[in-house]
């Protein structure tokens, strides 16, 4: 794209990861001013900003300077900034960094709602949780290069388990996690503190059999529960496990 | 759009405390002192005539500048008068030290003041600022003579096979006496220190005018600041949104600069004369080409903001004290040494511009400067274009 595209510049919205604010401007300002670089008309602009100040939860705080603001009202801001405009295709990087459980879940609806009013959301993340609650299709990269693209039940798919269960249990001795990765199905077993996690490749009554299992080894447990895959665990599988810089 | 970058731009440069600081604070607490330390140097106690020789020599006696000078300083008839001079010989004027019936004593040799004392204090200090002084406008007085002696040729007045160097001198006596400029009395009040500090000052004043034209690339540009990112990716050319903010900037730093000459003329009284518009004019110049050396700082540096503020401080006090804020005797060393550096030092080219309305009869220098000022802002104005053209950004 070129830097005169102005008819291309003008459908999009960039919310960067680091917040892009002016210090010296309230935050009705700093909307107004990103907004008025789309926007000519007075009146338009007027509104399109109130939507975006009550899009991500700002109504009592428009008169506030960012440095008044918490880290989490702080990138709702920054989102408001780059979205007042009601751009087509948006690109959110990273936007609920560091940001406290409300001011995510604020951030996340409000990213809903942009799409369900008809915007086109291109969002980077690395919470996978996230991803599973609002995105459609998702690509894995990794070092620049596409791992793996698909809906996250697609995705879910690619990886080589199929179900988790997680046993809370005391004093497990080796013999006993030998003998479970024998069991039908078993891919994995490990034991960190008092937790066993046993993952299966296939299978879906794994869970009946392992409560069997335990019963048959008179082994005593508190708590038991299955789960699917999760995005997580496919992208660390695709990704690997080593720590990244 | 324009209006708009136009509108806030301003306000973020007048909300922000630190831009606002160095640009309308600074100048004016340092207005200030000026006028408080150098107020008190030329009104508070009269300082007691200090008694000192020269050697009556045929050197001194031929150089009509020593003598006019000393001559003026020792006026009887003038109860503010510097010295109490005896016309000695070098014995008498040794004896005379010795006894510490003077000061110390000058001796001129070879056109070169030699000046002895046997102890350093103020009555020594003094003595030998004045003999400086001395030498220094030597030079200007040369200077007017060189351009005495080419429009007096053009003029038909001088002939160029048969010069009469004694006419010519006593005409460029006569001139600057008539016009009250400063070598014909250079111990009284048309030599204020202050009034020189004040020259400086707003020549400081408007190369910090640099800081708020390199804010504006920085807020502007992708590479330089996340909102310049942000920026960058809206539908409106760089061109206009750089050229409103930096129009932003340049009417900011005016308000700055009218601040401090309201300050200075109406809080700490000073009189800048009859030049007042003169001196406006170049402070415009100035401030211009200051928000363009800023300008060009901030597109051609990579850093942060912080050290692009530092830098300009430190080039804007360096081309200060280059160019005579801590002792006019530097300017004159540059000027004698090293006359590239002052003629690519804008405060040089500021300060020059206000000496020559305090020295010259005529306008010619002081229209020099302000043409070097214009040029070496369309320089910096031509450096910042080309380096903002070629930047594309493949990623943010």
């Amino acid at each position: 794209m070129s830097p005169d595209a102005y008819d291309i510049k003008e459908k999009l919205g960039v919310v960067f990861q680091d917040v892009a604010v002016f210090e010296e401007l309230t935050v009705y300002e700093n909307i107004d001013y990103f907004c008025g670089l789309y926007i000519k008309d007075k009146e338009k602009r007027k509104q399109y900003i109130e939507e975006a100040i009550e899009l991500v939860g700002l109504e009592e705080f428009k008169k506030f300077h960012p440095k008044q603001l918490s880290g989490g009202l702080l990138r709702r801001l920054n989102i408001a900034c780059g979205i007042a405009h009601k751009p087509k295709l948006i690109f959110l990087d990273e936007p609920t960094v560091a940001v406290d459980p409300q001011s995510r879940n604020n951030i996340l609806d409000g990213i809903q709602k942009l799409r369900d009013n008809g915007a086109t959301i291109v969002y980077t993340t690395h919470y996978m949780e996230e991803v599973e609650i609002i995105c459609d299709r998702v690509i894995i990269l990794d070092k620049g290069k596409v791992l793996a693209t698909g809906t996250t039940d697609e995705l879910k798919e690619l990886a080589k388990i199929e179900e988790k269960v997680t046993v809370e249990v005391n004093d497990l001795n080796e013999e006993y996690i030998e003998k479970m990765r024998k069991l039908e199905n078993v891919d994995e077993v490990t034991y960190n503190g008092n937790i066993l996690l046993v993952t299966y490749k296939k299978g879906k009554n794994n869970l009946v059999e392992l409560i069997d299992y335990l019963k048959k080894e008179s082994i005593k447990y508190n708590k038991i529960y299955s789960e699917r895959p999760t995005l997580n665990d496919v992208f660390l599988e695709l990704t690997g496990k080593e720590l990244r810089d | 759009m324009f209006m708009h970058n136009f509108k806030y731009a301003l306000k973020t440069l007048f909300r922000d405390r630190m831009l606002i600081f160095w640009t309308f604070a600074f100048p004016i607490i340092l207005g200030a002192f000026f006028n408080m330390a150098f107020s008190n140097i030329e009104n508070s106690e009269k300082l007691e005539i200090i008694n000192i020789a020269i050697i009556d020599n045929d050197e001194f006696q031929n150089n009509e500048l020593y003598k006019q000078a000393f001559k003026t300083l020792s006026d009887e008839e003038n109860k503010d008068r510097l010295f109490n001079t005896k016309y000695v010989t070098e014995e008498e004027a040794k004896d005379l030290l010795e006894k510490d019936e003077i000061t110390g004593y000058m001796l001129l040799e070879e056109d070169t003041p030699k000046i002895v004392v046997t102890t350093s204090g103020i009555n020594e200090t003094i003595l030998k600022y004045v003999v400086e002084e001395i030498v220094t406008n030597g030079e200007i007085v040369e200077n007017i003579m060189e351009k005495e002696i080419q429009n007096g040729i053009g003029a038909g007045i001088y002939n160029l096979y048969n010069l009469d160097y004694e006419k010519i001198y006593k005409n460029v006596l006569e001139k600057t006496q008539n016009q009250d400029v400063k070598i014909k009395d250079i111990s009284n009040n048309n030599l204020s220190y202050t009034m020189i500090e004040f020259y400086t000052l707003i020549a400081m004043a408007c190369l910090y005018g640099g800081i708020l034209g390199m804010v504006a690339i920085n807020k502007n540009l992708a590479n330089m600041s996340n909102n310049g990112k942000r920026v960058s990716v809206a539908p409106t050319p760089k061109g206009k949104v750089i050229f409103s903010s930096i129009l932003a900037s340049y009417i900011t730093q005016l308000i700055g600069l009218t601040l401090l000459f309201i300050f200075t003329i109406f809080v700490l009284k000073v009189d800048y004369g009859t030049n007042l518009p003169l001196i406006i004019l170049l402070g415009i110049v100035g401030s211009l080409a200051g928000l363009s050396m800023g300008v060009a700082i901030g597109t051609i540096l990579k850093s942060n903001e912080n050290v692009k503020i530092g830098i300009i401080i430190a080039v804007t006090m360096l081309g200060c004290f280059l160019s005579g804020m801590m002792g006019i005797t530097m300017k004159y060393i540059i000027d004698t040494n090293l006359p590239i550096v002052n003629k690519i030092n804008p405060a040089s080219m500021i300060t020059d511009g206000f000496y020559s309305l305090y020295y010259y009869d005529t306008l010619d220098r002081y229209y020099f400067n302000i043409i070097s000022l214009l040029v070496f802002s369309l320089i910096m104005i031509i450096v910042s274009y080309t380096s903002l053209r070629r930047q594309k950004f493949e990623s943010l």
